[in-house]
């Protein structure tokens, strides 16, 4: 991971993501930001005696910490973001779906916790369908996905590690990312994308990220 | 404390009841159910590991089994199962796979099973270093 800090940038159109490393963007400082639908996940987690929880962005160690402590849970890490960053260096995006999806073996309804984070965000519609589709085999009746979905149509320069800081407090810290425009969803292709799952809470930040709980009867 | 130097190569099985620090290659299974395992920065590890604790700074690929914790520091690389009741992992580390914190502690490392390919020769294998089976610690070449 520490790999990653390495490049980023903004690029020339007429180069190829396989290039050499793009210049350094700036450093974007932490954020911190009050949730309102993280605790709700922690809640909806907390009712299995031994939850089974699926992080799908990079390690952060304080967060293993944080599950650790309060669920004495069972995590499974499954870095998407650094498999986004591959394709995207290498100009194979078309591929990523398929890599994806292979990364994601576990069982089907075995998952009480989804965390999605803003993954999202750095799919085309097609990945990000194949993704949630996926996503809602694995997880378990009763269980829980948290999403963050940007509102706004932007080049995408850093990808976010998601820091609990507290059960409604998140610190955000990026890291350089190969720019990518920013798939932006309606709220309505958001639940279409996740039908079969219920929309237990939605909360538009001031961030103009859309926080989403889904859950699974 | 036992040290396994940055030369020494082993393929099998490592047992022992000792603190022990490895900074060569081990491939096969390590088991320090009373002590502590460290793979030191140049260490890399192909292998089942069952330690009272471990601290990795190197590069591990395979299951994790520990009593009391596991931390990999900022330098460590792990590519597997942790089983642990405390799990540490620094900025900076890299870490795929589970981690099971759930309580009633360490299980043997049974998930996943590591991608080890038991070495074919039966003779003990190749060190550099004047003692390959350091007093404490018991190595069973692979069959």
């Amino acid at each position: 991971m520490s790999g990653l800090f390495s490049w980023g940038g903004r690029k020339s159109e007429e180069s190829s993501a396989a290039s050499a490393p793009a210049a350094t963007v700036p450093a974007v400082p932490d954020t911190l930001t009050t949730s309102k639908v993280f605790p709700r996940f922690m809640t909806a987690v907390a009712r299995e005696a031994t939850p089974t929880l699926l992080d799908l962005g990079p390690v952060v160690g304080t967060n293993i910490t944080f599950f650790g402590e309060r669920l004495a849970c069972k995590i499974f890490v499954d870095d998407l973001f650094a498999d986004i960053e591959a394709h995207a260096r290498t100009g194979t995006r078309e591929q990523l779906a398929t890599d994806l999806l292979a990364r994601l073996t576990h069982d089907a309804d075995t998952i009480d916790g989804i965390l999605c984070w803003d993954v999202f965000d750095f799919l085309d519609k097609a990945t990000g369908q194949a993704l949630a589709t996926k996503l809602k085999e694995l997880l378990r009746p009763g269980g829980a996905v948290y999403g963050l979905f940007g509102t706004t149509p932007i080049e995408l320069t850093h990808y976010t590690r998601y820091i609990v800081e507290s059960e409604d407090s998140l610190r955000l810290r990026t890291y350089p990312a190969t720019p990518t425009k920013r798939n932006v969803l309606l709220t309505r292709d958001i639940n279409k994308m996740f039908d079969g799952l219920t929309v237990a809470e939605s909360v538009l930040l001031k961030t103009s990220t859309r926080e989403t709980l889904f859950r699974k009867t | 404390m036992v040290n396994i130097g940055k030369s020494v190569i082993i393929k099998g099985e490592l047992s022992g009841s000792e603190d022990l620090t490895i900074e060569g290659q081990v491939e096969g299974k390590i088991e320090l159910k009373q002590n502590v395992l460290t793979i030191g920065p140049n260490g890399k590890i192909k292998a089942q590991i069952l330690a009272k604790a471990v601290v990795v700074q190197g590069e591990v690929t395979g299951n994790i089994s520990a009593t009391e914790r596991v931390d990999i520091r900022d330098a460590g690389s792990v590519d597997g199962d942790l089983s642990a009741p405390r799990v540490a992992i620094a900025d900076g580390a890299h870490f795929r796979g589970s981690i099971d914190m759930q309580k009633g502690g360490a299980k043997p490392a049974e998930h996943r099973p590591a991608d080890v390919k038991p070495a074919a020769t039966t003779a003990p294998s190749t060190t550099t270093s004047p003692s390959a089976t350091p007093a404490g610690i018991a190595a069973t070449p692979a069959r």
